[in-house]
C-alpha cells in the first residue's frame, strides 16, 4: 500500500519535465525457439512500426489506439528494466509477446516452435555503435499461459 | 465561467477521457477487465453527474490499483495528469469550505500551467533542444513515431529547428497568456492543435484527451485571479 501511494505522489507534485533529454531508446526483440538449449540467432522486433499511416488512420487513433497505447507501456517497462530490472517488468513484457504471437491475426510467424526469449536493444544517435543489447529475458514456454 | 460550470465541465471532459482509456483495454487480460470495466461504468456516471463526490472516490480507488496493478503509470504522463485531475476533483468535492474548493480546483490550473511552463523551460536550457538535435533524434529513433515515414522528418534539419523553436516559446510564453480571457482561450487553443499533432504524429491520443479535461479549471482561474487584480 505505501509503495502505491508512493507511485502517487509524482502525479500530485509532477516534475512535467516531458522529452528534457532524448537518451536511447529500448527496442524489443523476440525470438522462438525449439528447445530451452537452442541458441538464439533469428532475433524479431516486436510490433515494428507500418511503413505508413494515413491522415484517416491517425483521426481514428485519436478514439481507439490500444495496440499503440500497450507499445508504449512495453516501452516503458523496456526502459524500468534498462534502470533496474524487476520481475514485473520482465512478465509484462513475456506476456505480451506472448499474447500477439497466438493471436490468430499475429504478423509474426512462430512455425512449431515451443519456447520464447526476447532482448532489449538500445538504439542511440552515436553512429559508431548505433545499437546496443542492453537486457536479454529469461526462456519460457510459449504456450504455458497464453 | 463560474467555479461550478468549470468543475462540471472537467468532470464530464474527464469521464469521457477516463471511457476512452477504458474502452481500449476491453479485449485485455481478465486481471485488467476486472479494474476497466468497473472504471468504464463510473466514468459515465461521472459525465451525467450521478453522486460525482462518490464516484470521484471510487475513480480514485482504481486509479491507486491501476498504480499497483502496473507498478506505475501504464502511459506516463497522461495517467499522471489524469490522477491529478482526480484528486483535485475529489477534493473540491469534500472541501470544507468554497475557499479551499477553489485552492484545490485552483492547484489544478497552476499544474497545468507549469506542464507547458517547466517542459518549455527544459528545452530552453537544453543545448540539442535550441539547436533542433533533441527533436532530429525524437523522429529518428525514438519510440515514438507512429510510422517508418516519420522519421524520414529527422533529415530536414531547417524543419526540426523550426519546430522545436515553436514548441519551446509557446510553452515559455504559455503563462503570459492569462493577462486576458481571450489571450487564455487562444492559448488553450494553440495547446490542444499541440497535443493533437501529438497524438497523430506520436500516437499519444490519452495525452490530448486529458490535457483538455484540465482546460476548465484554467479559465475559471484566468477570471478568478486576474480579472480582479488587473
Amino acid at each position: 500500500m505505501i509503495g502505491t501511494l508512493k507511485l502517487l505522489i509524482p502525479a500530485l507534485l509532477p516534475s512535467w519535465r516531458f522529452f528534457d533529454t532524448i537518451g536511447p531508446s529500448p527496442r524489443i526483440q523476440f525470438t522462438v525457439l525449439s528447445s530451452e538449449s537452442e541458441t538464439p540467432s533469428q532475433w524479431q522486433e516486436f510490433r515494428p512500426r507500418p511503413a505508413t499511416l494515413s491522415l484517416a488512420q491517425m483521426l481514428r487513433r485519436m478514439l481507439w489506439n490500444p495496440s499503440w497505447n500497450e507499445s508504449l507501456f512495453l516501452t516503458s517497462c523496456a526502459e524500468r528494466l534498462c534502470q533496474q530490472p524487476t520481475p514485473h517488468s520482465e512478465d509484462e513484457i513475456l506476456k505480451r509477446i506472448r499474447k500477439g504471437l497466438l493471436t490468430e491475426n499475429s504478423q509474426h510467424s512462430i512455425g512449431d516452435a515451443t519456447y520464447l526469449q526476447f532482448r532489449l536493444v538500445l538504439v542511440k544517435r552515436d553512429s559508431a555503435h548505433p545499437q546496443q543489447v542492453s537486457f536479454q529475458s529469461r526462456i519460457e514456454p510459449l504456450r504455458s499461459r497464453a | 465561467m463560474s467555479f461550478d460550470e468549470a468543475v462540471r465541465l472537467t468532470e464530464i471532459l474527464l469521464g469521457f477521457a477516463f471511457a476512452q482509456q477504458s474502452i481500449e483495454h476491453v479485449r485485455s487480460y481478465a486481471n485488467e477487465m476486472r479494474l476497466h470495466l468497473p472504471r468504464l461504468f463510473l466514468s459515465v456516471l461521472l459525465m451525467v453527474g450521478f453522486h460525482s463526490a462518490w464516484v470521484l472516490v471510487l475513480l480514485l480507488v482504481l486509479g491507486l490499483a491501476m498504480l499497483h496493478r502496473y507498478q506505475g503509470p501504464y502511459n506516463g504522463g497522461a495517467d499522471r495528469m489524469s490522477l491529478l485531475v482526480l484528486v483535485c476533483l475529489c477534493a473540491v468535492h469534500f472541501a470544507p469550505s468554497l475557499r479551499w474548493q477553489e485552492v484545490a480546483f485552483g492547484y489544478l490550473a497552476i499544474q497545468l500551467t507549469l506542464s507547458y511552463f517547466i517542459a518549455g523551460w527544459v528545452k530552453v536550457v537544453n543545448h540539442d533542444w535550441r539547436t533542433g538535435q533533441a527533436l532530429r533524434d525524437v523522429f529518428q529513433f525514438s519510440a515514438y513515431p507512429v510510422s517508418e515515414s516519420l522519421r524520414q522528418w529527422a533529415k530536414s534539419p531547417r524543419m526540426m529547428l523550426a519546430m522545436s523553436w515553436s514548441v519551446i516559446l509557446f510553452e515559455l510564453l504559455f503563462p503570459f497568456s492569462l493577462v486576458s480571457s481571450l489571450s487564455s482561450i487562444i492559448a488553450l487553443a494553440i495547446a490542444a492543435s499541440f497535443h493533437f499533432s501529438n497524438a497523430c504524429l506520436f500516437g499519444l491520443n490519452r495525452f490530448f484527451w486529458i490535457w483538455i479535461a484540465a482546460y476548465p479549471s484554467l479559465l475559471w482561474f484566468q477570471q478568478r485571479v486576474f480579472a480582479v487584480t488587473l
